[in-house]
This record gives C-alpha cells, sequence and structure tokens, in this order.
C-alpha cells in the first residue's frame, strides 16, 4: 500500500497529459477538415489556416505541461529517485491534474469547432482575420483559468 | 487624435484630360474616390476602358494560371513580399502592354494544354489496355476472333472465380458434349498459391452460340468486353501499344517541355502585366464612378490634408482647364478612417485596424492599447532567450531585406518592439530558454539572480497579483477614457453614472482591501471605502434614472450593482499573464530537461541533446509566440475595448497602383 499516493500521482498526471492530448487532438482534427474544405478552393490560405487549426492545440500542451510539473515533483525526472508519497498526498496531486485534464479535454473541442467556423468565415472574408483568431481564444480563457488552477493547486501540495 | 483630417474633393476636367487625370490620382495613392448617389450611369469612356482592361485582364489571369504550374520562379514569393520586386516606371508597363501579343500567347499556350490534355487522356487509355492484355496473354489464338469472328468461328475471354472453373471444364472442356465444336483454354495458376480467379477463352463454333453463352453464364464466366481495335495476338498486340505508349509519352514530354519554354520566357512579363492590367482595371473600376455630361467630368474623392495641396500641384500642372475644390466633411458626411500616429506608435495600427477601425470623429484607441499590449506581450512570452531570437530574426530580415513594404514593416516592427518586453521581462523574472542557465551554465546562477525581481516559479502568487492589478490599472483606463469621451461630448451625467461611477466603486474597493490587508497605511482603508460607497450610491441612484416608481428604482439600482460580477470576471481574465507567461517558462524547462537527460546517452548523447534543446525552443517560441499574440489582443479587444470603444468605422482605402510583382517608380 504504501505506493498507493505514488500511483495515484501518476494516475492524475496521465490523465492530465492524456485527455487535454485527446481534446486537442479532436479540436485540430476539427478545424483541419474545415480547413481542407477550404483550401480545394483557394490554396493559398493556407497560412491563416494553419494558425487557426493550430489554436486548439495548446490545451495538450498545457495537459503535458501539467503532467511535467507532477513528474518532477514526485522526483520520476533524472535520476533522483521518487519521494515518498502517503495515499493522501497522492490524492492531493490527482486532484490538481483534474482542472487542466476535464476543461482542457471539452474546451479543445469546442475551441475546434470555434475554430472551424473561423475558417469558414475567412474563406469568404480574408480580411476578418483578427475577428477569426479572436473568437476561438475566447474558448481558449477557461483552459487557461483550468491551467493555472491546476499550477496554484499543485503549488500548493507539499510532499516528501 | 490620430485619425487624419480628410478633405473632400471636387475635381472638374475636359474628358480628353481623363486618362491622365486618372493616372496621378491613382499614383498618388491618396484619394479614395465617392461614389455618385444618384442613379447616373457610368461615363461611356471609362466603361470602354474598363471593359478592355478587364478582357486583358481574363487573358493574363488565363496565363499565370496555366503556366504557372511550369515556371520555375527565380525571385521566392517570400522574397517578393518582403520588397524583392523589379523596379519598372508605368510608361515601362505600358510599353511592355503594347508590344505584348497577349492573344496570340493566349492561343499557343491553350493549343500546348489541349494537345497535353489529349496525349494524358491517350496515355491513361492505353495503360489500361495493356492490363487487359496483360492479363489476355494467355489466349494464343488472334484476338480478331474475339472482337470480329469468322463465318463458321468465334472466340470470347473472361474471368473466372476459382471455385466455379471445375464446372465450366465439365461444361464446355475437352471431355463434355461439346468437346468437338469448342476450344477451352485457361490461363495458367499455382494451385498452391489459392488463386482467387483464372482467366478463361473460348472458341467455339457459330451453331451453337446461343447453349455455349448460357453455359458460360451458369458457369460464372464474367466476358471481358475487348477493344475492337485488336486484331493480333496478344503478345504482339502488346508489343504494338508499348510502341504507341512511347511514342505518346515522348509527346507529352515534348509539350510539357514546350510549356516550360513558353513560362520561362514570358512569365516574367506576364506577371509584369498581371500587375499593369490589374492597375488598370481598378483605375476604370473606380473612375467610371465618376460624373458626366458631353465633354466634362466629375470625380470625387476623399484625400488626407497633408496630401491635398501637393497633389493639386501635379493636376494643375497638366492643363488649366483643370478645376479642383476642397472643402471639409459636412456634418453629415461620414468619411473613412485614415489612422495616422507617429513611428512609435504606428505598428500596432494594425492591432486596431484588425478590430474595427474608429469612426472618422471617434477616439483612435492605438496609442492606448500600445503601451498595455507591449507589455502584455512581454509578461505572455516572458523569456529572454526568446527574446534575442525574435530580435536576432528580425535584425536578418531587415539587413537582408531594404526594401520591405511599409504596411509588412510595421507588422515587423510590432514584434521588434515586443522583443523587447519579452526580454525586459525574461530578466526580471530570470527565465532565459526556460530554466537553461540553472540547468547548463551554473556560473552564470548568481548573475541571473541578482537581476530578478519576480520569480513566477517559487512565488506564483506575486505575478499573480501584479497581473490582477495590471488587470484594474487597464481597466480603469478604459473607463477614464470613456467618461473623458462623454464629457467630450457633452453628457455629463452619463460618465458620472456610468463610467466614473464604477472607478470610483473599484478603485475605492481595491484600496480598502489592500489597506485592510496592511499593505498600506490605515488611513487608505478610510479613503477606499468612501469612494466605494460614493460609487456604488451613485451607481444605485444612475440606474433608476427615468424608471417609473420607487419600486423599479430599486430593483434596477440593485441590478446594476449586480453588474459588479462582471467587472470581477474581467479582472481575473488578466491572470493569464501569469499563466501563459508561467507556461512558456515551463515548457522550456521541459526541454532543457529532455536535453539533459537526452545527453546521458552514451557516444552520441550531446547530438541528441543540442536537436531536442533546439528543435524544441523553435517549437516552444512559436507556439508561445502565437498564445502571447493572441491572449494579450483578447485583453484589448474584449477587457478594454468593452468599456470604451466600438469602431464601426470605415478604413480608407485610397485608388491604388497594383504592386505584387513590381514596384512601380514615380
Amino acid at each position: 500500500m504504501e505506493l498507493l499516493g505514488l500511483s495515484l500521482a501518476l494516475f492524475g498526471a496521465a490523465l492530465a497529459a492524456a485527455l487535454s492530448g485527446i481534446g486537442s487532438a479532436m479540436g485540430i482534427g476539427i478545424a483541419g477538415g474545415s480547413a481542407a474544405g477550404v483550401m480545394t478552393e483557394d490554396p493559398n490560405k493556407f497560412g491563416s489556416c494553419l494558425i487557426l487549426q493550430a489554436l486548439p492545440g495548446t490545451q495538450g500542451i498545457y495537459g503535458l505541461l501539467i503532467a511535467f510539473f507532477v513528474l518532477n515533483k514526485l522526483g520520476l525526472l533524472g535520476g533522483a529517485g521518487a519521494v515518498a508519497l502517503n495515499w493522501n498526498q497522492g490524492l492531493q496531486i490527482f486532484a490538481s491534474c483534474l482542472p487542466i485534464a476535464i476543461v482542457g479535454w471539452i474546451s479543445a473541442i469546442w475551441q475546434g469547432r470555434t475554430s472551424a467556423a473561423s475558417i469558414q468565415m475567412i474563406s469568404k472574408k480574408p480580411e476578418a482575420m483578427g475577428k477569426a483568431i479572436i473568437l476561438p481564444a475566447m474558448v481558449e480563457t477557461y483552459a487557461v483559468l483550468a491551467l493555472l488552477t491546476s499550477i496554484l493547486m499543485l503549488m500548493g501540495v507539499q510532499v516528501g | 487624435m490620430a485619425v487624419s483630417r480628410l478633405k473632400k474633393a471636387e475635381l472638374y476636367y475636359h474628358k480628353s484630360l481623363s486618362d491622365q487625370v486618372a493616372g496621378i490620382l491613382q499614383e498618388s495613392g491618396a484619394c479614395q474616390i465617392i461614389g455618385t448617389e444618384e442613379n447616373s450611369s457610368a461615363p461611356k469612356e471609362m466603361t470602354e476602358q474598363l471593359n478592355l482592361s478587364s478582357e486583358y485582364l481574363a487573358d493574363v489571369r488565363y496565363l499565370m494560371r496555366t503556366l504557372t504550374p511550369y515556371f520555375n520562379d527565380p525571385v521566392p514569393a517570400l522574397d517578393r513580399m518582403l520588397g524583392e520586386r523589379p523596379e519598372v516606371s508605368m510608361q515601362d508597363l505600358k510599353n511592355l502592354s503594347a508590344e505584348k501579343d497577349l492573344k496570340n500567347l493566349c492561343e499557343i499556350v491553350r493549343n500546348n494544354e489541349h494537345g497535353l490534355a489529349e496525349v494524358k487522356l491517350e496515355l491513361s487509355q492505353a495503360k489500361a489496355n495493356l492490363n487487359l492484355l496483360e492479363n489476355l496473354k494467355f489466349f494464343p489464338f488472334q484476338l480478331s476472333i474475339v472482337t470480329e469472328g469468322t463465318k463458321t468461328v468465334k472466340g470470347l475471354v473472361g474471368s473466372v472465380k476459382f471455385e466455379n472453373l471445375a464446372g465450366l471444364k465439365g461444361a464446355l472442356g475437352d471431355f463434355s458434349k461439346y468437346a468437338k465444336e469448342t476450344e477451352l483454354v485457361i490461363s495458367d495458376y499455382d494451385e498452391k498459391k489459392n488463386p482467387q480467379e483464372v482467366y478463361a477463352g473460348l472458341i467455339y463454333s457459330v451453331d451453337i452460340e446461343k447453349e455455349v453463352l448460357e453455359l458460360c453464364a451458369k458457369n460464372g464466366l464474367s466476358l471481358i468486353d475487348v477493344p475492337a481495335e485488336f486484331k493480333d495476338t496478344a503478345q504482339n498486340e502488346t508489343e504494338k501499344l508499348n510502341l504507341l505508349i512511347s511514342e505518346s509519352e515522348k509527346r507529352e514530354n515534348d509539350l510539357i517541355s514546350t510549356l516550360k519554354d513558353l513560362a520561362s520566357e514570358n512569365m516574367p512579363d506576364i506577371q509584369k502585366l498581371s500587375d499593369y492590367y490589374n492597375s488598370m482595371a481598378g483605375r476604370y473600376q473606380e473612375m467610371s464612378r465618376s460624373l458626366d455630361t458631353e465633354c466634362t467630368m466629375l470625380t470625387r474623392f476623399w484625400i488626407p490634408t497633408q496630401e491635398a495641396e501637393k497633389l493639386k500641384a501635379k493636376l494643375e500642372a497638366i492643363s488649366p482647364e483643370i478645376e479642383l475644390n476642397y472643402s471639409d466633411p459636412a456634418p453629415d458626411e461620414e468619411p473613412p478612417t485614415l489612422l495616422n500616429n507617429g513611428s512609435l506608435v504606428r505598428p500596432f495600427n494594425i492591432l486596431t485596424e484588425l478590430y474595427s477601425p474608429p469612426v472618422y470623429r471617434g477616439i483612435d484607441p492605438t496609442p492606448l492599447l500600445a503601451p498595455f499590449f507591449w507589455l502584455f506581450f512581454g509578461m505572455c512570452l516572458g523569456d529572454a532567450g526568446y527574446a534575442l531570437v525574435m530580435m536576432g530574426t528580425i535584425w536578418f530580415v531587415f539587413r537582408k531585406y531594404k526594401k520591405i513594404p511599409l504596411g509588412i514593416k510595421d507588422f515587423i516592427m510590432l514584434f521588434a518592439f515586443a522583443s523587447v518586453s519579452t526580454f525586459i521581462y525574461g530578466i526580471i523574472s530570470g527565465s532565459f530558454f526556460g530554466n537553461f542557465i540553472d540547468s547548463f551554465v551554473p556560473i552564470l546562477v548568481p548573475l541571473k539572480n541578482s537581476l530578478m525581481l519576480v520569480d513566477p516559479m517559487t512565488n506564483p502568487m506575486q505575478v499573480l497579483g501584479i497581473s490582477l492589478l495590471l488587470g484594474v490599472i487597464h481597466l480603469m483606463f478604459g473607463l477614464l477614457i470613456a467618461a473623458f469621451d462623454k464629457f467630450r461630448h457633452g453628457e455629463v451625467i452619463d460618465a458620472i453614472g456610468n463610467d466614473l461611477s464604477w472607478f470610483f466603486l473599484i478603485v475605492g474597493l481595491c484600496l480598502f482591501g489592500v489597506g485592510f490587508g496592511g499593505m498600506l497605511p490605515p488611513h487608505f482603508t478610510d479613503i477606499g471605502r468612501a469612494m466605494a460607497i460614493i460609487g456604488a450610491v451613485v451607481i444605485f441612484l444612475y440606474a433608476g434614472k427615468g424608471k417609473p416608481g420607487i419600486f423599479s428604482k430599486i430593483i434596477s439600482g440593485f441590478l446594476a450593482l449586480y453588474g459588479s460580477t462582471s467587472y470581477l470576471g474581467d479582472i481575473l481574465s488578466y491572470s493569464r499573464l501569469l499563466a501563459l507567461g508561467f507556461g512558456s517558462a515551463v515548457i522550456g524547462m521541459v526541454i532543457n530537461l529532455l536535453g539533459g537527460l537526452a545527453a546521458d546517452i552514451p557516444y552520441i548523447g550531446w547530438v541528441v541533446a543540442v536537436i531536442v534543446i533546439v528543435g524544441g525552443h523553435i517549437f516552444s517560441i512559436l507556439i508561445n509566440l502565437l498564445g502571447a499574440f493572441v491572449h494579450p489582443l483578447r485583453l484589448q479587444y474584449v477587457e478594454f475595448f468593452g468599456k470604451f470603444y466600438t469602431g464601426g468605422g470605415e478604413s480608407f482605402t485610397p485608388l491604388k497602383l497594383s504592386q505584387e510583382f513590381v514596384t512601380v517608380k514615380a
């Protein structure tokens, strides 16, 4: 049972990286389909389409960031060896991972839909690129807030 | 005020001068033609010119579209965008357009293009037939027996599923009742390899055709349609076809190389003409919005005040029969907006234009948002190393390209400015390629630490506090601008009730909170409390203004105070400044960590480490640049602009020369 804490913490890190990664993959996929459609008509839009398609990708990076944060906290990176962790601390780290895991996952999908719509918008009005970027960024706000929550929670958890 | 003052110009001239006048207006690049309100028809001369240039433009577009795939452009598109274009005068272009026989060239290109399409079609058919013949090679007889037959004998070929083969053999093979009148040939197969399908050919007497066809169908032989042109054996026909294919391929290559020659010979000229005819079509499109009589024309346009005299001198130089009157825009007219800011603020114009330019008589928010965007960008990217990479790249671009067009130069300058704030914030937060210094050059750690003012890694609450404080300052600044704008328009009550009241409430609450927390002397608590109460009372009273009855006054007062939650949300939104800066620092840290781990691989470790660190940081710069641009922009558009700015103006779009492939010199 003495490894339960470590397992819980790792489970949290895995969820943070996996769920937000899934969300970003779906979001980018949705936006990519829309971008490909627009580019069949106008291949010159590749640059702006790519930027809009990349926007839902940040959630995956936020998740990865939290996962690394956890691994670092646990002493699993580098040769130092894992720190001792009771199950309570493990559960605390697990809880800290949840905001970015859940919000990253779902917000990326919705951001992808907004990006797809924005891509359709610039296909008709290329001059509206500024507005087209801002709309998906509105969705990302909540992923940023979740990231912040996860970071602050993780920093508060005492281990070792 | 940084919206350019415009003059409305009315220009009267004789029709014989229209070409010259149009040229001057277009080359000045400072005149936005005003359309006619009345439903009058466009001047005939202009429409004729427009039709003519549109026709040439269509040819040019056809040539560009067709020849571009065959053209190896010596100038990369990026170089061209950054101003590496040949310099020509309009007269050169005009001469070129007179020399170049576009119609003839189109004809030649079109013939080649059609020829190529035909050859490609032939080739694809021939290749399909080649496949067919390959499958028929087992059939030893001449194919004419299948395609034509003789008086007494006919043939057929087909494919049959392997499991039906025995049945087919039994019905039509050597031991069937038709053995004498048929000859069945089966393609080679290897039973060990578990064949799915075999090919079969059959020669039969025409007398029993009906029975044969029935038996074939019954035993699952699906007939293959052999094209009528095949007469010889499959083997010989294959050889013939191969000869034909190699001939066609040679023809195809000839046509392609002809097209390539045509492209390399003509594309430079076509590109120039593309600019010329685009300019011409644009010119007459706009000029056809003029008014005319029998022999005079009237063109009206907007022109920035500072350009007005220069243009007047140029126009009056061509002929005395020109009358140009300038007037200020009437109060009921809505002129377009041209932002006019000094070189420090001008790069930020694009941020305002991306949102929506201000109305002509409105406030230009660019100088107001510029310092905040600059600061926020720096906090979001927040890495001295990344800033150095940006500066180096920008320095390289400016060194290599000397003729960058103004708009693009401004956009690059925006990032040049932002790299400075990024560098400063990187230094004071101790971030240089993430934690590169701590990981790899420990000798510099004391220097880094001595320059650090904030430490988001160990004390994020401090940076969060700074971010939120910046948010309050940004929002309050927005409220003050809104109040100022309302005072300017004489709406004093609205300014106090809508904007200043909230300013008092929020600033008061902040002072109260900070004083209460012991960070300021205690009398700030009292001042803060007083300000907050005054603010809240004013908000409460202002919301009830104009509402009938005391009851609905009270309800709307409370509802207005409930609006403070939106301010809370706005302020918390600035926490992204911490989160994004933190994000880029941690991504940098992760990359360094992975690089450090890779360095432990024996022998090649350092190579892998360098690849991971360099590649990783490039990726990190790109992804964080996107974030550091988008999020501060959102803070301007949503939180800041929400307080005072709606935009709604129309950009000043003067009649200009098209300069995609050439730079037109005066």
